[in-house]
């Protein structure tokens, strides 16, 4: 009998929720993109009476700041994205291979960059950064975010080491396989897909950074996220908007082409 | 030992704060003295932003949490509609929370979108009878902004434990002849919480310390706490820049109780699955 109900409202809440799960995934962005291109839009009209493509145009101008922004955040993003994939698997692969005490302290380790509060974290930095004549410069701002993203990705590599299976590296290493030739040719394509996500694990983490730029970077590293962050408080609505859907796409390609490429490697079910 | 590097540039930290705290480095530096953390523990305006902190951290990973376990356990067949259904719930996690923060502004704004359909419905005469949900003392924007922010992140941690983990759990239950409630109460759900936990102690200790989402959308009183830490270490008055390393001390205090939530909870899980 109550299996029966619940049958009942179950059918009756699933469109709900698919709708609520659709909205969810489509409405911010549309609202971003009528921000962005909607003129004259003011309270209460639902929809804008024109549209105009003044902030897209103005990415370009005012010397290119917006655009100039948007590198610096790509290149920013992409070398985080590879130094904290690259220097996460052999602390994720060593923390995986502790036991007891030292397990537990090690994992408490990498989670701590992540855990503590940006500020806090850059607050400290800053000092660090000072002193070795890195702050304000873009090298200063790649270390201070590789510090929580190493963070995520040791955490991540734990996870997949501790899973890992080694005794088929050392089944090449028996066959006379050299240890570059075990890490090349059975290591590295059996994580393939780890070593792709860490890359968005690190790639995310710098991309949306706000803190640690606007601290260690002291206002001269200027980034898209620091850009869309002034215009907001300057109350630039339409332009805050467009730069909010240029830090979205990004992350969205990325997302989807891991997503693409791993589907192409093996059937996950999503 | 390598392993620990990675925290070494946090611990560091925490050590300058503690010797600038008291007095002995840093900004405003006058001999040992605990003075400062006396007077600067003793503000109201301090409690008050760490209470609002964990207010809106708690009431949106509750909200966010809640939401993955609903929608996990409802979608969670190979069929097609529930394959959609789970890929719509993860297609906002590449979100920046400032992208978020964006959006909830013009979303629940006093003249964003939600106030606007209120008016074309006839619920609201104006922008002021819109109810409050930016800038609210409640935080209650905040909370739904950063609730939508942190969903699909959970849900993919709830897909992925169901996935790996549910099926067979289950298919046990059921051959031992459990009734389909009886396999939700005693095998799903466990499960689910089990496995879900690290991520909500992660996901908590993340929002009480996020910055840029708070920023946009917080009231200036209470000052949430990592606003407060921001605003006395840009100071003018340089004395009081070393406020901010009390305030750092106090966030680095429930990070690193959150680490050991963490640890506790992660280590459950693990002797869990092997």
């Amino acid at each position: 009998m109550g299996t029966a109900s619940d049958m009942r409202g179950n059918r009756r809440f699933r469109p709900v929720l698919l709708v609520g799960l659709g909205c969810s995934a489509t409405a911010p962005l549309a609202i971003l993109l009528l921000g962005s291109l909607g003129r004259d839009w003011f309270y209460p009209a639902l929809w804008p009476p024109a549209f105009t493509f003044n902030s897209w145009l103005g990415l370009w101008q005012g010397g290119g700041r917006m655009a100039s922004a948007f590198g610096t955040s790509l290149g920013l993003a992409v070398a985080t994205g590879m130094l904290g994939a690259a220097l996460g698997w052999p602390i994720g692969r060593l923390l995986a291979g502790l036991e007891g005490w030292l397990r537990h302290l090690g994992a408490g380790a990498a989670f701590l960059p992540v855990a503590v509060p940006p500020i806090a974290l850059a607050t400290g930095l800053h000092l660090s950064m000072l002193s070795l004549g890195l702050a304000g410069t873009a090298f200063g701002v790649l270390l201070s975010h590789l510090v929580p993203a190493i963070g995520y990705t040791a955490l991540y590599f734990f996870g997949v080491f501790t899973g890992f299976d080694r005794g088929i590296e050392d089944e090449a290493r028996t066959l006379g396989a050299a240890p570059w030739q075990v890490l090349w040719r059975v290591t590295i394509p059996m994580m393939r897909r780890p070593l792709a996500e860490a890359f968005l694990l690190g790639f995310l983490v710098s991309w949306a950074q706000v803190a640690l730029t606007l601290i260690v970077g002291g206002g001269r590293v200027r980034t898209l996220p620091l850009e869309v962050f002034a215009l907001l408080q300057a109350g630039q609505d339409r332009f805050a908007s467009t730069g909010a859907l240029l830090l979205v796409i990004p992350p969205l390609l990325v997302l989807g082409a891991i997503h693409l490429a791993v589907a192409r490697a093996e059937a996950v079910p999503l | 030992m390598a392993a620990f590097l990675v925290s070494l540039p946090v611990l560091a930290g925490l050590g300058y704060s503690l010797v600038a705290s008291l007095g002995l480095a840093g900004p405003g530096a006058a001999g040992f003295q605990t003075a400062r953390v006396v007077r600067v523990l003793g503000e109201r305006a301090i409690w008050a932003g760490l209470a609002w902190s964990l207010w809106v951290a708690g009431a949106a990973t509750l909200l966010a949490t809640i939401g993955a376990v609903v929608v996990a356990v409802r979608f969670r067949s190979r069929n097609r509609g529930d394959r959609i259904a789970r890929l719509l719930a993860i297609i906002p996690l590449p979100i920046p929370h400032l992208v978020a923060a964006v959006v909830g502004l013009q979303l629940l704004g006093q003249s964003g979108f939600l106030s606007r359909l209120g008016a074309a419905v006839g619920l609201f005469h104006g922008p002021p009878e819109m109810p409050a949900l930016v800038y609210d003392p409640g935080g209650v924007g905040l909370i739904l902004t950063l609730a939508w922010k942190e969903f699909p992140f959970l849900a993919l941690v709830a897909f992925s434990v169901l996935a790996t983990r549910g099926e067979a759990l289950e298919e046990v239950a059921r051959s031992l002849g459990a009734s389909p409630r009886a396999v939700l109460q005693r095998v799903t759900w466990p499960l689910l919480w089990r496995g879900l936990l690290p991520s909500v102690v992660a996901v908590f200790v993340f929002v009480a310390g996020t910055y840029e989402a708070t920023a946009v959308l917080a009231p200036s009183n209470p000052l949430a706490l990592p606003l407060l830490t921001l605003e006395r270490y840009t100071d003018a008055a340089l004395a009081r820049r070393g406020d901010a390393f009390v305030l750092v001390l106090v966030g680095m205090t429930v990070s690193l109780l959150a680490v050991m939530a963490h640890e506790w909870t992660r280590s459950r899980w693990e002797r869990l699955q092997t």
